[in-house]
Order: structure tokens, then sequence, then C-alpha cells
């Protein structure tokens, strides 16, 4: 039987169900009827909203022309564990590359991709423009562009006949003064239209209105102040918003733009304060761990993701941190524990299944490490993650001596992506035992021009070239060598050896 | 993300395609059964009212079972938007039921008569009251308003932002809340008797039911225009806390008498306030929420909560801390516990869909499971078939191609070189006779061909001092696919000294583009050629006596020299064959003489360096001319002591030019630092405002720069002949290797390591010069293939740091050591660069002799004791894992 229901009514239960489409479209229909009916515009703006919104403080997107062209870095040369951009500074504990491999940026490699695990300061700009292995997109020029603009454009796909507020025809200030409106109004603006500098026009003339007495506008004056990238401005618009009340929120993003103005100790102090008021809360704990795995130091990272599991035990991004430090600290069976739980827990992916299968490797399983690669390679999403599967396969291949097999997948590994750069060092060094010394030394510098974070191939390349007695080039590749590990003895010794010589001509 | 999943124990699904929402569940013992037995009460969009009692079904029981639990179904005209149980009805104690409908607040009894027969109860819905409504309603609450014990208040919250107050039958007042937009949740909380509303301005409001009441009658506030009568008071919330979002729902739990909290479920947060507005906790939510129930406090202080999430979870939180996360089947909108007659505390969840689940929390495994891959069935034989297949498919597959080109088998050109067998007419030689002599030039002809596209092509020609070529330098066109140039050029004596050497080289640039990139791999082809000896000689008549000499032994019978020598012989008549005599240009008549009887070729002439370019060519044509005629084993050797003293000479004048070039070059700068001296101090008497005599300054700054131009045309004419000089060193250095070669029959690669000894350079240098890298090199091989034992050898090369090479002090000592390199190998020493104590320079040069010498470097590594390839061949290859987890939005 049919009933009638207010249409509004259906709306806002379906906006409460987050059927956000449905709710907007009833609220179109209500506002073809009675344009003005202010409640049926603001349930859809909040609708719209809602379809395209992703938590500020998640969204980390350092662009190229911000990192490049900063002007706010004062410290060149930080003092040891107070920088994020000194990678290398970690007050012991902190794994050696030849343990646990590093990303570009010089950072071990995490176990949770996470937005922000891309940033990091490239020296150069060539290295800013190339997109690491380990993030999935290339990092976008600016970050007003990227993905925010992606977002806008496809919001205007859905309302083909136009956007469905005109920003310029909006009246700010008339809408400043209703608080009931213009909190609704401003996410719009920011997270949907993508607008900042709107944003932050109403937000400034709104916290007038408020008489600075609203946290939430300073604090959306905060996050629009950070968008523009004046940080100093932003930080002192969240400060003010914990001085009404303080909120989670406020110590994230607070936190959020000290890590961006490279104060890693003050973010640090900060989430403790914020610990104080809000004990066990798991987002501040996670932004401890984050920042102590950022300054290589495991240890603690380690310890603050353990606390996180004792808050929230299906906490995915600490399971799987903790998993992989004790993959790379030689504990590969417990690291099995740790990813066999979050299998258990329903992820289903082919990362999953990667670790899993290098794990019951390394912890001599041997009966199951080719099927759980077999089930990564089934649930391979995209070509760069096949490629890492094949190129993990290949190296059990080299643990269990099959070298053919090991040189095939290498081989898959680069045919899937070209800029595979550990593959082409491992390639190297299996054409070099067939003794193809050209292949080989081609092979060497690929990858050492594709990552030159990487040591590998530099101190393969110095052997080699040691070898044929090309010792200029050893030299050459010795020393980039050192620099990406300082603390490789082989290089060291090679360098010795070669400065020796040297001397002696 | 749960390791568990909620444990159904009853299930049903209520109607097709109804939907349900927030309001729509509610629990209680609404038939009044006195047994403290919950029912379930759902309400749908639809209008259909519906209270069941689930039990456990037993085994073995049908679908029969499942209407057994249905205790009533009723439809209504009207939508159901919220279904509250409480004691609604005055003068009762009993539960009713308050059914809001958009328009309608109705209340109900249920009651049930016992059936008599095995079907069970009847169930009777029976309406009490029911009130029109003016305003579209949108949620309502209940509670003992004002104090009141014993019975329940409705509060209506309508669309519109009126709060209409029913006691029981009785309508009691309406209220507009100020600024509203959209409804948010509603509750009232008891113990201070306060409303608390989440606004469309985002923040927490509590209204006291005092203030309520004597505020002004919302009826006549219908125009907003109109200013406010004085009857009432102005409506002002007792409290407000701003929360930045809009709230999902809100309940006020009271667990104690001492406190009650206020729990909020935001968008985003949790939030828990205290009942006067202080916050106690919150916890940011990284999941969308969909439903909460703070049902207990098991511990004093703390409260205990459900909630649900739109990740088909339901979760446990103590406070902040998460205790338990278990999976359900659908995404619930609403929560409720209750109290069956065989379980107690079951957790009933409804979902949007009108799926209705009791539950509880256990510890089966969450209901993902992996699903299989597709595994075939094995069998072996096939996989092996197909392994073999897909085996040779690779390799074929790296055979012709891989991820790195393979060096080209075939050039991508072909350059050959004719040299004209004529001289030109007329001569292109810039000069035209030497010494009455007249000059000639031969043309060169070079076709290149290509088997490729050639972009950018440059060809440049090279021949050695004194010659001189008439273009040294082409730019070709690009060139397609077989297609060919010629370029031509002559080649000419260009000073008045023989060459030591007639060839030249061709070097080609081009850049060959491929598909990839199209500017093209630039490559570089190199080639030789030989200029005719006639070039820089002719034909004239034999000398008889001559100051040099050198015989040359074959182990063939002597050959007519007309026939090897063919273009000296055209203009002279008197062809005996016997002798043969060349006039170079610029130098010294050499004679060739052929033995009639025995197999020896005696070489003459006034200079001994010229004699180089007849030997060589005498010997090379000795060769091709026996290979002509199928005798392979011709070899030609030299006994006659070293002509070392002739050697010397031509080293000594060379070495005195250099020291002459070095004594200009310090009275060069000599005079240049006096004249500027002179010119300072000229330019202090100029600058001088008093004007003094120059005293004859002026001269003397003339006469140094005239003998500043005279040392400079010295220096000048000296370096022109160090030149020449140094051109037939290079000459008789050749003889010398030759003899040298021919004495002792030394292998090609001896040779080469002789050659490389004793030519190191191929110019001289003011810095660097022939003496001193001919030591160096000379006392090397003394030291080490040439020295006495190998004891010496270990000895003499642990001290080999010598000094840096510079001008020596004179040539006695290169003399000794070349006397001695010569008095070695006639020991019958052997060249070899691959001596036991040899490690550090020889390898580089071995790889150049022997490019094959590389291949077992490899091998060796592996058993040698220097491992570090093949031990850390494994280290290299890095521990290397993907990225652990793609985007956290994925993964939940």
């Amino acid at each position: 039987m049919e009933v009638t229901m207010d249409p509004l009514f259906l709306a806002w239960s379906y906006f409460r169900r987050r059927r956000f489409q449905q709710c907007s479209d009833i609220c179109s229909k209500i506002l073809e009827d009675s344009p003005y009916d202010q409640a049926a515009w603001s349930l859809k703006t909040r609708a719209l909203t809602e379809m395209v919104y992703i938590d500020e403080v998640e969204v980390d997107q350092e662009g190229i022309a911000e990192m490049m062209l900063d002007e706010s870095s004062i410290a060149q040369v930080a003092r040891p564990g107070t920088s994020l951009r000194l990678p290398g500074t970690s007050h012991g504990g902190g794994p050696t590359p030849a343990v646990r491999p590093m990303t570009q940026s010089g950072r071990p490699i995490t176990g949770f991709v996470r937005p922000s695990t891309q940033s990091g300061r490239p020296g150069t700009m060539e290295q800013a423009i190339r997109t690491p292995r380990t993030a999935s997109t290339a990092r976008p020029v600016t970050s007003a562009s990227g993905r925010f603009v992606r977002l806008g454009t496809a919001s205007m796909l859905t309302n083909p006949e136009g956007p469905f507020i005109h920003l310029s025809r909006l009246n700010l200030s008339k809408y400043s003064q209703k608080p009931n409106l213009s909190k609704t109004l401003f996410e719009y603006i920011f997270h949907h239209e993508n607008d900042v500098k709107n944003a932050l026009d109403l937000a400034a003339q709104a916290t007038e209105h408020a008489q600075f007495k609203d946290w939430w506008w300073k604090v959306q004056l905060g996050k629009c102040y950070y968008r523009l990238g004046l940080y100093r401005e932003s930080e002192k618009q969240f400060r003010s918003a914990l001085n009404h009340q303080e909120v989670v929120d406020t110590y994230l993003y607070l936190a959020k733009v000290y890590q961006r103005l490279d104060q890693p100790i003050t973010a640090l102090n900060l989430f403790k304060q914020g610990l104080d008021r809000f004990p066990g809360e798991v987002t501040l704990l996670t932004g401890i761990a984050r920042i102590h795995e950022e300054m290589n130091n495991i240890t603690s990272a380690t310890e603050y993701y353990k606390d996180v599991l004792k808050q929230d035990n299906t906490h995915v991004e600490a399971i799987a941190c903790i998993g992989s430090n004790h993959f790379y600290t030689d504990q590969p069976e417990i690291a099995l524990r740790f990813y066999r739980r979050l299998l258990q827990m329903g992820v289903y992916n082919c990362q999953l299944y990667n670790n899993l299968g290098l794990c019951c490797f390394y912890a001599q399983q041997y009966d199951m490490t080719l099927s759980s690669f077999e089930r990564a390679l089934a649930l391979v999403a995209n070509d760069e993650e096949q490629a890492d599967v094949w190129y993990n396969i290949g190296h059990v291949a080299v643990g269990i001596a099959d070298l053919t097999l090991a040189y095939q997948c290498f081989k898959l590994s680069l045919a899937f992506n070209n800029d595979h750069a550990e593959a082409y060092n491992n390639l190297a060094v299996l054409e070099l035992r067939k003794g193809r010394i050209e292949q080989s030394k081609a092979f060497l510098q690929t990858a050492a021009s594709l990552a030159p974070h990487m040591y590998e191939p530099h101190f393969n390349l110095a052997t080699l070239s040691e070898k044929i007695g090309d010792l200029q080039s050893s030299y050459i590749a010795a020393q980039k060598s050192e620099d990406a590990f300082p603390e490789h003895v082989d290089t060291q010794q090679l360098l010795k050896d070669l400065r020796q010589h040297f001397a002696v001509l | 993300m749960s390791l568990f999943k909620a444990r159904d124990w009853w299930s049903a699904t209520l109607g097709e395609g109804e939907e349900f929402d927030q309001g729509c569940l509610c629990v209680g013992d609404v038939d009044n059964s006195g047994t403290g037995h919950d029912k379930v009460v759902v309400g749908s969009y639809m209008g259909m009212l519906r209270v069941l009692s689930p039990h456990s079904s037993k085994a073995g029981e049908g679908p029969q079972s499942q209407a057994d639990h249905q205790l009533l179904e009723v439809q209504l005209p009207h939508p159901i938007i919220q279904v509250e149980v409480g004691k609604f009805v005055s003068c009762s104690d009993q539960l009713h039921l308050a059914v809001l409908h958009p328009r309608k607040l109705s209340v109900y009894a249920v009651s049930g008569t016992a059936g008599n027969v095995e079907h069970g109860a009847q169930y009777q819905l029976k309406l009490v009251y029911e009130h029109n409504l003016q305003r579209t309603a949108c949620n309502m609450t209940s509670g003992p308003f004002g104090g009141v014990t014993g019975h329940h208040s409705v509060c209506i919250q309508s669309m519109d932002g009126m709060l209409m107050f029913f006691e029981q039958e009785s309508y009691s007042f309406g209220r507009f809340l100020p600024g509203f937009l959209l409804p948010g949740p509603l509750a009232y909380c008891p113990r201070t008797d306060n409303f608390l509303t989440v606004s469309s301005t985002r923040q927490l409001e509590s209204y006291r039911y005092e203030t309520l009441a004597v505020a002004t009658e919302a009826e006549s506030r219908q125009d907003p225009e109109l200013p406010l009568k004085t009857g009432g008071k102005r409506l002002t919330p007792d409290w407000t806390v701003i929360l930045g979002e809009a709230a999902l729902d809100l309940s006020v739990p009271s667990f104690s008498h001492a406190s009650s909290s206020i729990c909020v479920l935001g968008e985003r947060n949790l939030y828990c306030f205290r009942d006067n507005g202080q916050i106690r906790f919150m916890k940011k939510l990284e999941y969308n929420p969909s439903c909460f129930l703070p049902y207990a406090s098991v511990t004093e202080g703390t409260t205990n909560l459900l909630l649900g999430n739109h990740n088909n979870m339901l979760l446990v939180y103590q406070d902040v801390t998460l205790k338990w996360a278990a999976q359900l089947a659908c995404v619930p909108v609403a929560v409720r516990v209750a109290n069956f007659s065989e379980l107690r505390g079951v957790l009933v969840t409804l979902s949007s869909e009108g799926h209705l689940q009791c539950s509880y929390l256990g510890t089966d495994p969450s209901f993902f499971s992996t699903p299989k891959v597709d595994a075939r069935e094995v069998n072996y034989e096939q996989l092996d078939a197909e392994m073999k297949t897909l085996q040779r498919f690779i390799r074929e597959a790296t055979r012709t191609q891989d991820i790195l080109p393979k060096a080209d088998t075939e050039e991508a050109l072909t350059v050959t070189t004719t040299v004209s067998s004529s001289m030109d007419t007329p001569s292109q030689a810039l000069i035209q006779d030497i010494d009455g002599l007249s000059v000639p030039s031969v043309t060169v002809k070079v076709k290149v061909k290509s088997s490729c596209v050639l972009q950018g092509s440059k060809l440049t020609i090279s021949v050695s001092s004194p010659l001189a070529v008439s273009q040294d330098q082409f730019t070709l066109e690009p060139m397609g696919v077989g297609s060919s140039t010629v370029v031509a050029f002559s080649a000419f004596l260009n000073g008045h000294y023989p060459p030591a050497d007639l060839t030249g080289d061709i070097a080609l640039s081009y850049s060959s583009p491929t598909e990839l990139n199209p500017k093209g791999v630039p490559r570089v082809h190199q080639s030789r050629f030989d200029l005719p000896l006639a070039l820089v000689c002719m034909s004239t008549s034999p000398a008889k006596s001559a100051k040099h000499k050198i015989t040359v032994d074959t182990n063939k019978p002597p050959v007519n020299l007309t026939a090897v020598f063919p273009e000296f012989y055209e203009k002279s008549e008197e062809s005996d064959g016997n002798s043969l005599a060349v006039q170079f240009l610029s130098g010294a008549r050499v004679t060739v003489l052929a033995s009639k009887t025995s197999q020896r070729y005696r070489v003459q002439s006034e200079s001994f360096e010229d004699m180089w370019l007849v030997i060589k060519e005498l010997v090379q044509r000795f060769e091709h001319h026996f290979i002509k005629q199928g005798v392979k084993d011709i070899r030609h050797s030299f006994t006659a002591p070293l002509p070392l003293p002739e050697y010397f000479q031509t080293v000594d004048h060379h070495f005195q030019l250099r020291v002459s070039a070095q004594h200009y070059q310090d009275l060069l700068a000599e005079r240049a630092v006096q004249f500027r001296a002179i010119q300072r101090r000229m330019l202090t008497r100029f600058k001088d405002k008093t004007p003094a005599p120059l005293q004859n300054l002026d001269t003397l700054l003339d006469a140094t720069y005239h003998q500043l131009m005279a040392l400079a045309d010295a220096a000048e004419e000296n370096r022109l002949l160090l030149e020449q000089a140094f051109v037939r060193l290079r000459s008789s250095t050749h003889l010398l290797v030759l003899l040298l070669c021919l004495w002792q029959g030394l292998a090609p690669d001896q040779t080469n390591i002789l050659e490389a000894t004793l030519l190191p350079l191929l110019q001289d240098t003011p810095t660097l010069g022939w003496e001193e890298s001919c030591d160096a090199a000379v006392s090397h091989l003394l030291r080490s293939c040439l020295s006495r034992s190998p004891k010496d050898q270990a000895t003499s090369l642990a001290q080999s740091t010598g000094p840096m090479l510079g001008l020596p002090a004179d040539t006695s000592r290169l003399k000794k050591h070349i006397t001695l390199l010569c008095d070695r190998l006639g020991k019958g020493g052997r060249l070899t660069l691959a001596s036991e104590a040899n490690v550090q320079v020889p390898v580089q040069v071995q790889t150049l002799v022997r490019p094959g010498g590389v291949e077992p470097i490899a091998e060796a590594a592996g058993d040698t004791e220097d491992p570090p390839l093949a031990q850390d061949a494994a280290k290299f290859i890095k521990k290397k894992q993907p990225s652990k987890k793609a985007k956290k939005g994925l993964v939940q």
C-alpha cells in the first residue's frame, strides 16, 4: 500500500542513512517547487558535501611547487632528531637500509600506505617530479590542483545543469549572519567546490559575527590558511580555537601544521598534551607513532602502535606497521601472526597475501609461500602491484637457488613496471653471474638512475667496475653508495682500498 | 574489520520493499505480560506495525514457527516514523505503545489473550487515544516531564522546529525553537528536566522544561515578522556547546542517581557530556557511524555503548576503549538491547531494508572466507607439456629480444676507402716542389654505404704530419637505407721531412634513429687507409755506398724487386731487379739491394730514420707477395747488431731540441718579467704629477721588446724543428721496434707491448715528453717481466713509486735502459704482462689488449680469496615489500 510521506522528512531520513543521491534528488524536487526553501537547500548542500567529504586531517598532499619553492625553511642543518628533513639522523634504534629498504626520501618503508608517506623533502626538482614507487599517484604540482580539482569537476558532472550553488552570486556577508546556514555553506564551499578563498571570506565574516567566540570557525579559518600555505596564521587560529574548547580534531590539525613546518618535536608535545586531555585517543596515538616512524625511530613507533592496539585492537594501520617491523627485524613468524590477524579481520588484498608469502618464506613455511603468492597474483589491482609480487617471487626463487625462475620473475616484474629499480638491480646480479658484464653494468646503471636512494646498485656497480679495472667509475659509484648508506661496511672497505690504490698511483 | 561476527540468535526479514529508520525499532514489555521479557516493536515507513517475540527456534520447525514469533502485524493507514513504549495513558500503570505518524500521534494498548488451542495466544491492538498534528512530525521523546511520576508525557518535534507537548490525552503547549532550520535528534534528561537537541547551528542546546513552558506561545507567533507579544519570554537555551557537526543521535542514559551523562553521536565524533554541558570524553570516529546506544555502566564512572557503523560493524566501547567488534550482516539503523525469555541482553538490530536480527557476541569467526583461487585439476603430464612449450617460447624470446638491445652484429654502415693508384695531375699539394722535386698528391675516395637511416653524419680524416689532406672534414647529407655517398680528397706531403707513418684515420660520427629515440643514438665508425709510398718519394738511381746499412734475411728465395715495387720501375729504364733506389722528397736517398744468390736484402741510406718507411714497405710487400704465391711460412730475420748508436743520435737530437725549447721558455719568461718591470716603472713616471725625465727607459723598453720578439721567433723555429725531430724519432723508433721483432722473431702480442712501451705518446708536449714516459715504461718492463729473478720483481715492484715524470737531465739513463732492454730481449726475455706479482696496472692493460680477458672474472671472484661479488650477490637482492596496504579507505 502506498503511503505518502513528507518529502523533506524522507530526504532527511535518507541523509541520516547516507543515501545522499536520493536525498539530493528529493531536495532538488522540493527546490523546484519552492526555490526559497532554506531547509531543503541546506539539506541538499549537506548531502552534496558528504558525497565528496574527505577528512581534512588525512588530506596531506604536498605539491611540487610548495616543496621546491618553500621559503619558510628555517634551519637548513637541523640538529639530529629534530627534523623530518634529515631522515638519517635517528638516535639509534633505526634499522639500516641493509635490513629494511628505504623510500626515496630516505625513510624506512612503512607498513601502511597513507597520503603522507610520500611526503618528505626531495633534494632536487628531478626527484620531486619522479613518482615514488610506493605511492600510487604522482605528486600534484601544487596542492591546490591534484585531487581537489578532480573532485570538483566530478561533482559538476553529476549536475549537468550546472553547479548547485553559484559561488560568485552568493552574498557571503548575508549568509555569514545566519549561523544555522553558514556552517553548512562553508563546508560545501570548502569540500565540494574546493574554493578556499571564498571559504576563507565566509569564515572570516562568520567568526566576526560570532564575536570570535566560536572555536569551530577558528578551526575552519585555520584549515583555509593551511590550504593556502599560511602555516603561521593557521597555527594562530588553531591555538586560539584550543583555548575555547579542546577538541581532538584541533589537536590533529595543529600537529599537521607543525609537521609541515618541520617541527616534529613540537608536534609530539602537542599530541601528548592532547592525550592528557583525551586519554587513549587512537588518532592522537597514531599521530605520535607516525612521527616516530618518519623520524626513523622505529622502537618508539612500535611502542605507540602497541598503545593504539590496546585502545582499538582492530586498528589495521597499527597491526600492519607492527607486522612489518617484526618482519624487518628478522622475526617473520611473529610478523606472520600479525598478517594472519589482518586476514582474519577481512583484509583481503594483494599486498597482504604478498606479505604473507614473504613471511612464510622467511619463516620456512615453504608450503604456504607459493600459494600465498598465487593468491596475491590473483588479486592484483594494477601493474605496479603485479610487478612487486613478481619481484618478490623472484626473490624467493633466488632464495631457493632457482636462478632461471628468478631471472624470469625479474624480467616479468620489469615487463609490468619498467621503473622497478630493485628488479633491475637483482637482474644485474644474475646477469653478472652469467658473465654478461655489459648487460649487468647497464642494468645497474639503470637501477642507480631510477632509484638514487638505494645503495645496492651503486655498491654493485662499484664492485663490478673495480673488478674490470674501471677504478674511476668504481670510486664514483662507491661514493654514491656511501651517500645513500654511510654505515655500509663493504662500501667503506671498497673506498679505503680505492683510495689507497690512488695514493699508490 | 573485525575478527568475529555477531552470533545470530534469531533473525527475520520484515516485509518486502519496506523502509525503516532510526525510530522504527523499540523494545519493551509492550503487552504487559509481567514476565519482564521484552517484545520487539517495529514500525515501517509503509505503515506496517509489527510486534515480535523472538525465541530460539528449535530444530525441525519450519516457516510456521516464524509465524509463531510474530505476535501482531497491523497495517496502519499512515507511515510510522517512530514507536515508543511508555506509560502514556493516565490513570493506568500499564505500558502503552505510542506510534508517531507524520500528522498524527496514536497511543495503542497491546493485549494478549491466552488461547485454548495449540496455536497459542491471541494479540490485539486497541487504540486508546490519538492526536492529530497541525505540523509534520519528525521525532518525539517521552519522559516524566516536569518531574511528575507515574506516567510519561510526549514531546514531538515537527519538521519546522516546533516542540509540541502532550500530557497523555491532552495537548499542553507548543514552542518554536529559536534559529531552527533542520530538525536534529531530541532527548529528554529526566534528572535536570531538560530537553536536548543538536540544532542546525551545530551546537548541543539544552532547554529547561520550565523555560519552555513560560516562553512565548508558538501559535501566536505564526508570522515571524510580527513583534513578540509581551505575554511570554523569549526562548533561550539553558546552555549550549558547539559541536561543529550535525548529530545523528542523542541519548541520555542514566545509570546512577548522582549524575547522568549526555551522549551525542556526531557524524564524525562521539561525545559524552555531563548534564551541565561539560565534556566528559570524546572520540574521533574513523568510520561513518549509523546508530548507537549507551546501554550500561559496567564499572563506576564509565559508560558502555554500542555503536553501529556503515561498514556492517557493531562496536562495543567502554568510554573510548574498544572492547569488542563484531561483524553484522547489514548496516544497522537502530540498535537496542532486549531481554527475552531464554536469553538476556540480546542485541536487536534493524537494517534500513527491514532485516531484524537478534544476536549475541561470540567468537564465531567473521563470515568472510577467502574465495578459492581458480585451482585447476592438476594433470602433471599436461602441465609438463605446457611447461615445455612455454620454456621453448621463453628461450626463443630471450634469444631474439631482450630489455637491452644487443650490440649490432652487422654494422649500420660500411666505409670503403679507395686510394687511387696513380698520382693526381695536376698535383693538389700546397708546396709545389721541394728541392726541385715536384710534390705529388693522391686522391682518396671514401664511400659510405649505409644499411639503415643515418642522420647528422660527419666524416673526419686525420693523417699524421707532415702529411696533409685537401679537406679533413665532411658533413654528409642524411642517408636512407641502402644509399651511399662518396667523398673524395687529396693527400700530399706538406713539410720538408718525411712522415713517420703513411696511414690515415677516418672517423665517421653519425646517429641512427630508432622508433623510441627519433633523435638517434650517436655512434662512431672508424677505419684506416694506407697512402702509397710513392707519395713521399720517387725513384732514383741507386747509390753504391751509404752511411747506414741494414740487412734483412728471409727464408725464401730472392724475388725480383720489379715485381714487388712495380711503381718505382715504371720510369727507370735499367731494371735489373736487384736494386731499387728511392729519393725522399725532402730527405735522403734509400737504396734497396737484393742479393742475387743469398736470400738477403740490404737497405742503405745516408739517413737512419728514412729507411723505416722503405723497410716496412719491403717487409709488408714481401709477405703480401709470398702469400699471393701461396707460400705460408715466410719469415724475415735480422742478425746484425742493432743500430742502437744511430738510434741514440736521433734521441739525442730530439732531446737537445727539447732542452733548448725549455731554455727559450726560461729566457722568454725572464725577458717578459723585465719588460713588465720597465713598463711599470714608466707608468709611474708618466702618472707622476711632476714630470721627471725618462732616463732612457723608453730605449730600454724598446730593446727588451726586440729581444722578446727575437726570442719568440727563435722559440717558434725551435718548435718546428722539434716537431720534425719527433717525427724522425718516431720513424727511427718504429724501425728499432721492427728490427727487434725481426731479430727475436717476436709474436704480435709482444710487438704490441714493445710498441706501447717505446712509443707511448703520439705528441710531444712541453710538460710531458717522450723521453721520460718511454723511460718509465722501459724501466717498468725491466723491473717486471724482464727482471733477472722473480724475487727481484717483487722487491722492485714494491718500491715502484717513482718520482713525478719530468724532463730528465740527460738521456744517458734512458739509453742505458734501452740498451738493457735490447740486451734482455736478446737473451730470450719474454714480454708479458701477466707476471705473478703483477696486480695493479696490468689488469687494465690486459682488458684493453684482450677483450676476452674479462670473461673469467665472475668465476674467479667466486673461488679466490676476494669474494665480494659472489658472496654479496645474495645480499644485494633487496628484501622488498610493496606497499603493505592500499589506502586506508580501501581496506575498511
